[in-house]
């Protein structure tokens, strides 16, 4: 028993949190969560006092109380805030906080991503919301639309391109994170059809990111190489084409409403099984309506645009899609509703909140099922009907599921329970406050009041109806103040909850309160309810019977699985509380906020900080060679400390962050076929280049380079790191030779970006490859380096493998964008 | 394959054989290629040849994409409907069991359906082609 004792006070020194000022260098998910956590909310209260002035001024027609300027920038940053800021960001706490304990990892595969994660969204957020404090927020709409944005906008529109650039960081960086996290840190024998609902909700989200922000941030590129350097992308007088710009935003925009929705909607597949007190019905459907809903979701994004007079056929494909979406969405909450009238439910505070997320969703998604039809649309676009739909999706879809998630897991995070009383108050002044609030916008669009307009006349008979939404708006606002203060009240002399106090089946409640380590030891899980199913369990996991029960070695240790039936395959050892994500978080913010205001030093100091920060990170944090090739964790199973290749986390990370990547050039792509199809000559008369002569040497170059990293990585493993460290340094020469010839074709031909959207697209993909030829460069160093000093050998070659992963794709996109700028121009 | 000895079939998939998350994916991404061309081609179509075009010549274009991939998605069912059964222990379509050959028959359960939600999602989106005279 001293054994054990041991152990368990190994652990928790181990795992213990740096405390005083060194906090700030934490990287642990239970503290990282938190934070994110509270940030995203004290973002939303930002928003949602936006939202009040909004509500305030509207109260009587001609109001005064703002001026026109001011409530633009007070919607703008509304609608920015709660969407980038609270939305996406509530789902990367709740994840980070939940998931790792739910699957049975100690933490995630890579803690010092999260925390990087954190900062980026922390620093950038906070400019964006400052703005305002400065007269100079954003002010076209959060959707941004030029030439409004573009010609009329000040700083506003930069800070909110370059502020969001730097936030969507932080999504890609949590969907890397999440992805890898629910596919190899499961706990062994967690089948992947044992995975709780949650994770494979984050699992389709993660995949959704990747798929959905690149665009954007193709998109924000081209804009802020418009606001810029008057790169013509968007101005219809030199070839631009304002429409790009919106295909580019809600090919984002849409899929980002599911990015919302299924997250939250994840909350209630586990909640209400143990307030159901019965597994959930039709597992299998939940998730096949989760992965339909996620593809689907991203055939939908022209139905943001039925009023832009694109050809009726376009319309028609988008709006069938748009109705065929409904279909999956609605399988899972027919199935949520099955769930509780199957089982006997337990009157619970998370309970209400969850019927009342149903509800208030289902209407949602019926007036979605309406505006779906173009023709309805047409009457209805940019009015109060558009604001009150989103708002009953978002807040049925969204928020009610995130409160009743407060409420469930309060007693978990934080060991207290929260007030029942308070709890039914909140709840019930929330549901009728939005109603009242929302149920007659749908009215005052239909009798024709547009979005964002900073006061009404008298006689437009809108008068009524916008007192009753101001009212119940406050009236909403008190219902969630209440459950914040019941969240943030002192519970000083509240006694410790007990442990599982809800009685639930899945695996997170098996943690204790008050360590950051999870469990005392991995169980094996056999089913999707273990604390239900097998009444042994917490006993055999409490007394360290489980794997991985010590951490003899002083590291932090978790499990990698393999994809499909959870074997285990490596020991993982995760990092350790440091000050470089936030130094790196730190300097990258620099990068994009000085580059608003034009501050080019300060900047470059930025990114030179961000980069020393990211090689130390890496050189002092991944792919360590252990100082033991295995680790006994229990059972008589001896799992390896070092894996390299497709079994590795970290080929995973890089597969995954080269997926978005890859979505973004083929959106920058699009753009140039965009510009195409509206011109009836392209390239325009007039403008020759760049030749097919210099993109075909910069394709062979990369080609070379592409494949010299290849080899180093195979000699290396045959046995040669010295002929490996030639390979790269042969292949350095050549990207570098690639990256010369790719630029000498637009320079030589002397295509002026200003002059047209033409030789502007053409730039930019160039610039694009570029970009990605020196990261590439950077990464032949480092591997170079990393073989020179040792850190990678012939069998442990990790980096080999995630460097030459990255050239598969960088030279994909190279070659593919030398083609295209170099033989495009002679089939047309 | 189902008449085989099921004990011999689940030691097969203890090598981790069977229905992965690919090939889950794989009538989602057909419909996903499918409404890309559809919407890319009369795009284009329209764009280049003007609001008054007729749809005549794209509209066999998008009936012959339409084929391709409903036969596409038919393929994918005919595999996934050999695999998929019911679950081995309980006879139902909870698939709640720890073994391989569970998790075979639960992700060929997830596939089949998607094929099922895809092939209705392509039908659904070829059906404005079918109808609209013009490109206006």
């Amino acid at each position: 028993m001293t054994d054990k004792r041991a152990e368990t006070e190994q652990l928790a020194k181990v795992w213990d949190n740096p405390r005083g000022w060194r906090a700030l260098s934490d990287v642990n998910n239970s503290i990282i969560g938190l934070w994110y956590f509270a940030a995203a909310f004290a973002f939303m209260l930002f928003a949602g006092a936006l939202a009040l002035i909004i509500r305030v001024q509207l109260f009587v027609p001609d109001n005064t109380l703002v001026t026109s300027e001011f409530y633009s920038q007070v919607f703008t940053l509304h609608g920015t805030v709660m969407m980038f800021l609270f939305a996406v960001p509530i789902f990367e706490a709740v994840a980070i906080l939940i998931l790792p304990g739910m699957l049975g990892a100690r933490d995630l595969p890579f803690p010092r991503l999260s925390a990087f994660g954190f900062w980026c969204y922390l620093i950038g957020g906070v400019f964006v919301c400052g703005s305002i404090f400065f007269n100079s927020a954003p002010d076209a709409g959060w959707f941004m639309y030029p030439p409004l944005s573009t010609e009329q906008s000040g700083i506003g529109a930069d800070i909110w391109l370059l502020g969001l650039s730097f936030i969507e960081v932080a999504s890609i960086a949590a969907a890397v994170e999440l992805i890898v996290g629910v596919l190899k840190c499961r706990a062994p024998g967690m089948h992947i059809n044992l995975t709780p609902l949650y994770g494979w909700y984050v699992l389709v989200v993660g995949g959704m990111i990747l798929f959905a922000f690149p665009p954007l941030i193709a998109g924000d590129i081209l804009f802020e190489l418009e606001r810029l350097l008057d790169w013509p992308f968007f101005d219809v007088t030199r070839g631009g084409d304002p429409l790009l710009w919106q295909h580019l935003f809600w090919i984002f925009g849409h899929p980002e409403v599911y990015i919302i929705f299924l997250p939250a909607i994840a909350l209630l597949a586990m909640i209400v099984p143990t307030f159901a007190q019965r597994e959930i019905t039709g597992y299998s459907w939940i998730v096949l309506s989760a992965l339909g809903t996620g593809f689907l979701s991203f055939g939908l994004w022209v139905h943001h645009m039925f009023t832009t007079g694109l050809p009726s056929v376009s319309l028609g494909f988008f709006s069938a899609a748009s109705e065929a979406v409904a279909v999956p969405t609605g399988i899972q909450i027919f199935a949520f509703i099955a769930t509780v009238m199957l089982g006997s439910v337990v009157r619970s505070v998370p309970m209400l909140f969850c019927l009342g997320a149903l509800a208030v969703f289902i209407i949602g998604g019926l007036t979605g099922v309406m505006v779906a039809v173009a023709p309805f649309d047409f009457q209805v676009h940019d009015t109060y009907f558009i604001v009150a739909h989103l708002h009953y999706t978002l807040i049925g879809g969204m928020l009610f599921p995130v409160m009743a998630g407060i409420c469930y897991y309060y007693p978990l995070i934080m060991g207290k329970e929260l007030s029942r009383a308070y709890g039914i108050w909140s709840f019930w002044l929330m549901l009728i406050g939005f109603n009242m609030a929302f149920l007659p916008m749908h009215l005052t669009g239909m009798l024709g009041m547009p979005r964002r307009v900073f006061t009404y006349g008298a006689d437009r008979g809108w008068t009524e109806l916008n007192m009753i939404s101001s009212v119940g708006a406050f009236i909403f606002a008190a219902g969630f103040l209440l459950l914040i203060w019941d969240c943030v009240r002192p519970k000083r002399h509240q006694k410790q909850v007990r442990r599982n106090v809800w009685n639930a089946g899945t695996l997170e409640w098996a943690a204790r309160f008050g360590n950051s380590w999870g469990m005392r030891s991995i169980p094996e899980v056999n089913s999707r309810y273990p604390l239900w199913d097998d009444k042994d369990f917490l006993r055999k996991i409490d007394e360290g019977e489980g794997l991985l029960a010590d951490a003899k070695e002083g590291r932090r240790e978790t499990l990698v699985t393999s994809v499909l039936d959870a074997q285990p395959i490596q020991v993982l050892r995760v990092g350790t509380p440091s000050w470089l994500p936030m130094i790196a978080a730190a300097g990258l913010g620099c990068v994009f906020i000085f580059m608003t205001f034009k501050w080019w030093l300060p900047m470059g100091l930025g990114a030179v900080i961000f980069l020393s920060a990211v090689l130390r990170w890496l050189w002092t944090g991944s792919a360590e060679i252990p100082e033991k090739e295995t680790k006994d964790i229990g059972g008589g199973k001896h799992i390896p400390l070092y894996v390299s290749g497709y079994k590795s986390t970290g080929w995973w990370a890089m597969f995954i962050t080269m997926t978005g990547d890859l979505t973004a050039f083929l959106a920058l792509l699009f753009g140039y076929f965009f510009f195409w199809t509206i011109h009836p000559d392209f390239p325009p008369p007039g403008i020759d280049g760049p030749g097919w002569f210099w993109p075909a040497i910069a394709g062979v170059f990369i080609l070379c380079a592409w494949g010299l990293t290849l080899g180093a990585r195979l000699v290396n493993a045959a046995g040669r790191p010295g002929l490996a460290r030639l390979f790269l340094a042969l292949g350095w020469l050549a990207a570098l030779a690639g990256g010369l010839g790719l630029m000498a074709g637009p320079w030589t031909t002397g295509l002026d970006p200003t002059a047209h959207a033409y030789p502007a697209i053409v730039w930019a993909l160039v610039i694009w490859i570029l970009a990605h030829l020196a990261t590439g460069m950077l990464m032949q160093g480092y591997g170079f380096a990393r073989l020179l000093y040792g850190k990678a050998t012939p069998t442990h070659d990790a980096d080999l493998w995630n460097i030459a992963l990255y050239w598969h794709f960088a030279a994909f996109s190279g070659v593919l964008a030398a083609v295209v700028i170099g033989g495009f121009p002679y089939l047309t | 394959m189902s008449k085989q000895d099921p004990v011999t079939e689940e030691v097969k998939r203890e090598t981790g054989s069977g229905t992965d998350l690919w090939s889950v994916i794989i009538a989602p991404s057909i419909w996903a290629l499918h409404f890309l061309v559809c919407y890319v081609s009369a795009a284009i179509y329209c764009e280049k040849l003007g609001r008054d075009a007729p749809l005549a010549d794209i509209r066999l274009l998008v009936i012959a994409v339409t084929i391709i991939a409903l036969a596409g998605i038919f393929w994918s069912s005919i595999r996934l409907w050999r695999a998929h059964d019911r679950s081995l222990t309980d006879d139902d379509f909870e698939y709640e069991h720890n073994t391989p050959e569970e998790r075979h028959r639960f992700l060929s359960h997830v596939a089949l359906m998607l094929c099922v939600l895809s092939a209705v999602a392509v039908i659904y989106v070829t059906i404005p082609m079918l109808y609209l005279e013009s490109c206006r």
